[in-house]
C-alpha cells in the first residue's frame, strides 16, 4: 500500500478542522470561567449559533450576517444567563443547565423549517498555495477564515489573561469577588462581559458546525462537544494553550476512530467511540499535574455567587 | 499639610440590629486616633462607611470641611482615603505586583520605581513578582499599607491590623504608624486590644453596641477604664491557680507525627512530638497558618495519619476517624464554629445529635429519637449556659459566643479525657470569653487534660501549663508555661530562637 504523502498532511488538516469549534467555545468558557463564573450552557449556546447561523444564511443569504448573526445570538442567550445568575443571583450549576436544555429545544423548533436545505460554500483562503509544499500547505492554507481564528485564539487569550490590565481584572475577580469588589472594581459588570464573549465565542463554534464543518442543519447536531469544550477547559486547569493541544488530541482520535472502523479493525466500535474522550482526559489530567500550578491558576470563585451587601 | 476628617450623626441600621447610633467624631492629622470596642460595637461598620463599601442610612462625612459622598470604594481612593482591611483584600493567586497595578493608572515601570521607592523609604522587603498566597500575613499586610502608600493617602484606617501579626511584625508596624503620621497622614486605628491603644494612639473613642461611649486623651486613660467602658461593666479577672506538681501518667503521646500536603495553601507537618499528661492544659502557640489546623486535624482524625503515630490512653489510634477517637473519650471543638464544629442550617438539637455516641442511643433501627436527642440538648444549654431555650433555633441564629458554648458543651456533657480546642474564643466577647476559659479551667481541675490551639498568646500564658509554638510546621520544644513570656513566644513564633 503506498500512502500519498499529501493524505497524511489532509488527515491532519481534518484532524484540526475538527479541533476548531473545540477551541471556539473552550476559550470563550474559560475567560467566562476565569471571572469565576461557571456557565455550563455551553452546549446549548452552541447550538443556538448552528441554527443562526444557518438560518440567517439561508433566508438573508449573507454569510457575513450569518456569522454574526450566531454571534449576536450566542450573546442573547448568555444574556438571559447573566441576568440570572448576576442580577438575580441564581445558581450557575442550574441555570447553565436549564440553558443547554433550553437551547437545544428552541433549536430544534426553528430548525425544523431548515433541515434538508443545503448549505453555502463558504469561501475559503490562500486557496491558489493549497498544491505548493507537501504535507504542510493542505495544514496551512485553503481554509475559512474561522479557522484561521481559531487556532489564533488560545494565543489571543493566553496574551490577554497574563499581559492586559482587562485580563488581569479579569483574574482578579475570579479569585476574589470581595476584594475585587472593595478595590472599586465592578465584579457584576465584568462577569456579565465574561459571560456574554463566552456566549459570543459559543454562538461562533455553532455557526461554523452548521456553516462550515458540515454545511447543513441536523437537530442536535453539536452531538456533545459542548461538553467536551467544557472538560477541555477544566482538565487544562484553566490554561489556552493546554486547550489547544487537548482538542487536537480529541479531534485527532475522532478522526482516527473514523478511519480505523472504515479500515474494519476489530476493536469493537463502542471503545473506539469513547476512545477520544477517556485518553483527551487521561492526557490533560497528565500534563496538568502539577497541584501548586493547579490552586494558582484555577479561578477560587468559580461557581459561587457574589453579590454586594449594603 | 493638616487633614481634618468628621463624621457627623452616622446611623447606620441593620435588620435586627442598629450597628451605627448616631456617631459624630472629628480628626486631625499628625496624631493616631483609636477606635476602640468589642466584636460587634460597631467600629467595622463605621470603617466600612469611611472607606465607601457601605453607605450609612444618615448622616454626613466631612474632610477638610468639605462634604463627601462616598458610594463606593473608588470614592474613597479619589479623596485619599487609604484603608487597610482585617481580612486582606488581595488576590491570593495573583503576584504583589499584580496586586498592586490592578488600581493603579501608572505604567508599569513608573510603578515599579514607586514601590521600590516606598519599600526602601519604610524598610520593607517584599518579592514583587511571588503569588501573595506565598507571604506571610505580615508581608501581605505591608503589600496592603504599600497600596495605599502609592496613592499618597491623607487619610489611613487600620482595622485591626495586628490580629495576624507577631509580637516582632507588630513592633514594626507600630514604627510604621508613627513615621505616617510624623509625615502627616491622619491615621484611624481599629482594635479591641487594650495595651496596643495605651503605646501607640494619642487619642481613643471607645463605641459599645452601636454607640459612642467616649472619647478621651489617653494620658488621661488607663488600661482598667478603657476596659470598663468597653464593656460596660466592671470585669473581673480569671486566673488559673496553677498546681504544683502533675500526674505522671501519659495520656496522649504523638510520636514522629508527619503530614505532607497535596494543596500548596496547607502546611506540611514535620517530626511533630509531644505529649500530654493527665490533668494538663498543653498550649500550641503559633500565627495562623503554620500549620495549627492541618495539626487539628491530625489530632481530630479528619486526616488520618500513621496509626502509631498517635498513642491515646495506651492505644493506638492514628487510623481512627473522628468518631472511633471520640468513642476513644477525645473531644474536639474546631476552628470555624459554623463551617467545621455545627452546621449552620440545622436546628440546635439535630447539631446535638452529630456528636453520636453508641452509648447515647441517639438512633434507634436508623431511626431518629428525637426525645432523647432533645432531652440530651435541654441538659447542654442548662450546664453550659447557653443564652436560649428553644432547642428548635437553627443554630447560625446563635450569636458567637452562644453557639461555642453549645459546642464546648456538646464535646464536654460526655466528660471526655482530652479536649482538643483551636482557638474556642476567636471573635467572642468578653463575657464569652471569660466563660469559656472558666470552663477549660475547671476541665483540668477535673484531671481531664486540653490541647489548645490557639494565635492568642495572652490566652495561652492565661490557661496552658505547658507551651509550644508551631512555625512553619513545625513544633518547639515544649516550655513550662510560667518560664515562658509574651516576647519570648513571640520571637519562637516568628521562627527564632
Amino acid at each position: 500500500m503506498i500512502i500519498d504523502i499529501n493524505f497524511v498532511g489532509l488527515i491532519l488538516a481534518s484532524i484540526m478542522a475538527s479541533a476548531v469549534p473545540l477551541i471556539l467555545a473552550s476559550c470563550g468558557e474559560l475567560i467566562t470561567e476565569r471571572s469565576g463564573v461557571l456557565n455550563l450552557g455551553v452546549e446549548g449556546m452552541m447550538i443556538i449559533g448552528a441554527i443562526s447561523g444557518f438560518a440567517l444564511m439561508t433566508v438573508t443569504g449573507s454569510l457575513i450576517i450569518a456569522v454574526f448573526g450566531a454571534m449576536l445570538a450566542g450573546v442573547l442567550i448568555s444574556t438571559i444567563f447573566a441576568f440570572l445568575t448576576q442580577t438575580l443571583i441564581t445558581n450557575h450549576v442550574a441555570t447553565g443547565l436549564a440553558l443547554t436544555i433550553f437551547g437545544i429545544g428552541i433549536s430544534a423548533m426553528i430548525g425544523k423549517n431548515f433541515v434538508g436545505i443545503p448549505g453555502k460554500e463558504f469561501p475559503i483562503l490562500f486557496e491558489s498555495l493549497k498544491d505548493t509544499i507537501p504535507i504542510l500547505s493542505p495544514i496551512l492554507f485553503g481554509h475559512s477564515i474561522v479557522f484561521y481564528f481559531a487556532f489564533a485564539l488560545p494565543f489571543i487569550t493566553n496574551y490577554f489573561l497574563k499581559k492586559t490590565k482587562l485580563g488581569l481584572i479579569v483574574r482578579a475577580v475570579g479569585d476574589s469577588p470581595v476584594s475585587a469588589s472593595n478595590q472599586g472594581i465592578n465584579v457584576r459588570l465584568v462577569r456579565y462581559m465574561c459571560i456574554l464573549y463566552g456566549g459570543a465565542m459559543c454562538g461562533l463554534a455553532g455557526a461554523y458546525l452548521s456553516m462550515i464543518y458540515t454545511p447543513q442543519w441536523i437537530e442536535n447536531m453539536t452531538g456533545g462537544r459542548g461538553w467536551i469544550a467544557l472538560a477541555l477547559v477544566v482538565f487544562s486547569t484553566w490554561n489556552p494553550i493546554k486547550i489547544l493541544i487537548g482538542a487536537m488530541i480529541f479531534g485527532g482520535l475522532t478522526i482516527i476512530q473514523f478511519h480505523m472502523q472504515a479500515v474494519g479493525v476489530r476493536i469493537p466500535v463502542q471503545f473506539l467511540t469513547a476512545l477520544p474522550y477517556i485518553v483527551t482526559i487521561i492526557v490533560l489530567v497528565v500534563i496538568s499535574r502539577d497541584s501548586r500550578k493547579i490552586r494558582l491558576s484555577t479561578p477560587s470563585s468559580l461557581g459561587k455567587s457574589f453579590y454586594k451587601d449594603n | 499639610m493638616n487633614t481634618n476628617l468628621k463624621v457627623s450623626k452616622i446611623t447606620k441600621i441593620y435588620p435586627g440590629c442598629i450597628a451605627n447610633k448616631n456617631i459624630s467624631l472629628e480628626f486631625n492629622s499628625g496624631k493616631i486616633y483609636a477606635l476602640l470596642g468589642e466584636n460587634g460595637a460597631g467600629k467595622s461598620t463605621l470603617v466600612k462607611i469611611l472607606s465607601g463599601v457601605i453607605m450609612p442610612d444618615e448622616g454626613e462625612i466631612f474632610l477638610n470641611n468639605k462634604p463627601l459622598k462616598l458610594s463606593s470604594p473608588i470614592d474613597a481612593k479619589k479623596n485619599n482615603i487609604g484603608m487597610v482591611f482585617q481580612h486582606f483584600n488581595l488576590f491570593e493567586t495573583l503576584s504583589v505586583f499584580e496586586n498592586l497595578i490592578i488600581d493603579s493608572n501608572e505604567t508599569r515601570d513608573n510603578l515599579r520605581e514607586k514601590i521600590k521607592s516606598i519599600m526602601d523609604k519604610y524598610n520593607f522587603s517584599i518579592d514583587l513578582d511571588i503569588p501573595v498566597l506565598n507571604l506571610s500575613a505580615g508581608q501581605k499586610q505591608k503589600v496592603e499599607i504599600i497600596r495605599c502608600l502609592i496613592r499618597n493617602p491623607e487619610v489611613l484606617i487600620m482595622d485591626e491590623p495586628t490580629s495576624v501579626l507577631t509580637e516582632q511584625e507588630t513592633s514594626e508596624l507600630f514604627s510604621s504608624l508613627k513615621k505616617f503620621s510624623e509625615e502627616g497622614i491622619l491615621i484611624i486605628y481599629i482594635t479591641h486590644k487594650l495595651k496596643e491603644v495605651m503605646s501607640i494612639c494619642d487619642e481613643v473613642a471607645v463605641m459599645r453596641k452601636g454607640e459612642l461611649v467616649s472619647v478621651s486623651k489617653i494620658i488621661d486613660e488607663k488600661i482598667e477604664t478603657l476596659a470598663n467602658k468597653m464593656v460596660g461593666q466592671n470585669l473581673k479577672t480569671i486566673k488559673k491557680t496553677k498546681q504544683s506538681s502533675f500526674s505522671s501518667e501519659q495520656l496522649i503521646k504523638i510520636t514522629n507525627l508527619n503530614f505532607k500536603s497535596e494543596d500548596p495553601f496547607e502546611t506540611n507537618l514535620s517530626d511533630i512530638n509531644f505529649s500530654v499528661n493527665r490533668g494538663e492544659c498543653l498550649g500550641i502557640a503559633g500565627i495562623s497558618g503554620n500549620g495549627q489546623s492541618e495539626l487539628f486535624q491530625v489530632l481530630s482524625g479528619e486526616i488520618i495519619s500513621d496509626k502509631n503515630s498517635i498513642e491515646f490512653n495506651k492505644t493506638y489510634i492514628g487510623d481512627l476517624n473522628p468518631q472511633e477517637r471520640r468513642e476513644y473519650l477525645m473531644a474536639f471543638s474546631p476552628e470555624d464554629r459554623l463551617e467545621q464544629a455545627a452546621i449552620p442550617q440545622m436546628k440546635i438539637f439535630e447539631n446535638v445529635a452529630l456528636n453520636n455516641f453508641k452509648s447515647s442511643n441517639f438512633f434507634n433501627n436508623g431511626l431518629i429519637n428525637e426525645d432523647k436527642i432533645k432531652e440530651h440538648s435541654k441538659k447542654i444549654i442548662s450546664d453550659f449556659n447557653v443564652n436560649t431555650d428553644n432547642i428548635d433555633l437553627k443554630s447560625q441564629f446563635l450569636s458567637g459566643g452562644n453557639l461555642q458554648k453549645l459546642i464546648i458543651g456538646r464535646e464536654l456533657i460526655t466528660s471526655p479525657d482530652l479536649l482538643i480546642c483551636f482557638n474556642p474564643t476567636w471573635g467572642l466577647d468578653v463575657g464569652a470569653i471569660n466563660y469559656i476559659h472558666e470552663t477549660l479551667i475547671k476541665i483540668n481541675e477535673q484531671n481531664k487534660s486540653i490541647i489548645l490551639i490557639s494565635t492568642d498568646t495572652d490566652e495561652l500564658l492565661k490557661l496552658s501549663d505547658k507551651i509550644s509554638v508551631i512555625n512553619k510546621g513545625k513544633l518547639s520544644k515544649t516550655m513550662n508555661a510560667d518560664e515562658v513570656t509574651s516576647e519570648k513566644l513571640g520571637i519562637l513564633m516568628g521562627g527564632g530562637n
